[in-house]
């Protein structure tokens, strides 16, 4: 709309993704257990798949009828295996943190800092991505 | 950013899925659900290497049912379903090629399935560890493997929506 709004967005997001770098690494200098570091890695890289699909999605014409574009276009392989490793890597970092708290490698407030603090930085990636994608055809994708 | 015209929220509030979009979240919860059977295979060596009270370990032999349902996996899913489903004729080798390709990815995940039962019953059961903490590490084995089932399963019936979608057009 304006150049107002989008500032307005970009500040929001920033301060968002400062707040999960915070909560990450809150927990793990607190308890000066360094292992949650990873959890930032795998929510860095989760968003990575999806925006290789779309950037291959917009130049490749799927629809070879040209009829239907909305429902029943069949997606590339490509596509689909980029949306298969989002789920994966997004479940990672869920279970990555879970995983190390039941082999007592963090404790329970490391957990629920490094757990959310991720999914706050996953947040704000997909949110950005949202926020400043040009046609809002689908808001489903993560 | 260019106006949105007339609506007032950026999501629609009331639309149907269609079926594209079904398509996207069954292939997300697939690679949860494929995620989940990574990560209990790891969370079984690493209980095993960390908090383990007991004398039986995780070791290479409890990775072999896993790494065989993850190439079963990849075996099924990168075979063209457009092919088994040919009409016979002409393209007959290729048919047959592609049954017998399916049917190999279907053995390593069948083999990867009761490898996880084999494990869990010769290493953990046979040799009287039948307590939780120890019988977890069998069992997660077990489960992850189900895990790498389903997402499979899964995935099959996303490919056979795409042919009926493409046949019904």
């Amino acid at each position: 709309m304006s150049r107002q709004s989008s500032l307005t967005k970009l500040i929001f997001l920033s301060v968002l993704i400062a707040v999960g770098f915070l909560n990450i690494v809150l927990s793990c200098a607190l308890f000066n257990n360094w292992i949650p570091i990873l959890v930032v890695i795998i929510f860095l890289i989760a968003p990575i798949p999806n925006a290789l699909a779309q950037c291959i999605s917009t130049s490749y014409d799927s629809n070879f009828l040209g009829d239907y574009d909305d429902d029943g276009s069949v997606e590339s392989p490509f596509v689909e295996f980029c949306h298969f490793l989002t789920g994966c890597l997004v479940m990672s970092g869920t279970l990555l943190p879970l995983i190390l708290f039941h082999c007592h490698l963090i404790n329970g407030r490391s957990f629920a800092l490094s757990l959310s603090g991720g999914f706050i930085i996953y947040l704000s990636i997909v949110l950005f991505s949202v926020g400043f994608k040009e046609d809002d055809s689908d808001g489903y994708d993560f | 950013m260019s106006s949105e015209g007339e609506h007032l929220f950026r999501f629609p509030i009331i639309k149907l899925p269609n079926s594209r979009t079904v398509r996207s979240v069954m292939v997300y919860i697939a690679g949860a659900l494929y995620a989940i059977g990574f990560w209990l295979v790891v969370d079984a060596s690493v209980y095993s290497k960390t908090v383990n009270a007991s004398v039986v370990h995780v070791t290479f032999v409890d990775w072999i049912p896993f790494i065989c349902s993850t190439l079963g996996m990849m075996v099924i899913n990168s075979i063209d379903k457009g092919q088994l489903f040919n009409s016979e004729g002409f393209g007959s080798g290729l048919q047959w090629q592609a049954r017998l390709v399916l049917f190999v990815g279907f053995s390593l995940l069948a083999v990867g399935i009761a490898g996880g039962f084999l494990v869990l019953i010769l290493k953990f059961l046979i040799k009287g560890f039948n307590s939780m903490p120890t019988l977890g590490m069998g069992l997660e084995n077990v489960g992850a493997n189900f895990c790498v089932m389903l997402s499979c399963i899964l995935l099959w019936i996303i490919q056979n929506i795409e042919e009926d979608q493409t046949l019904s057009l």
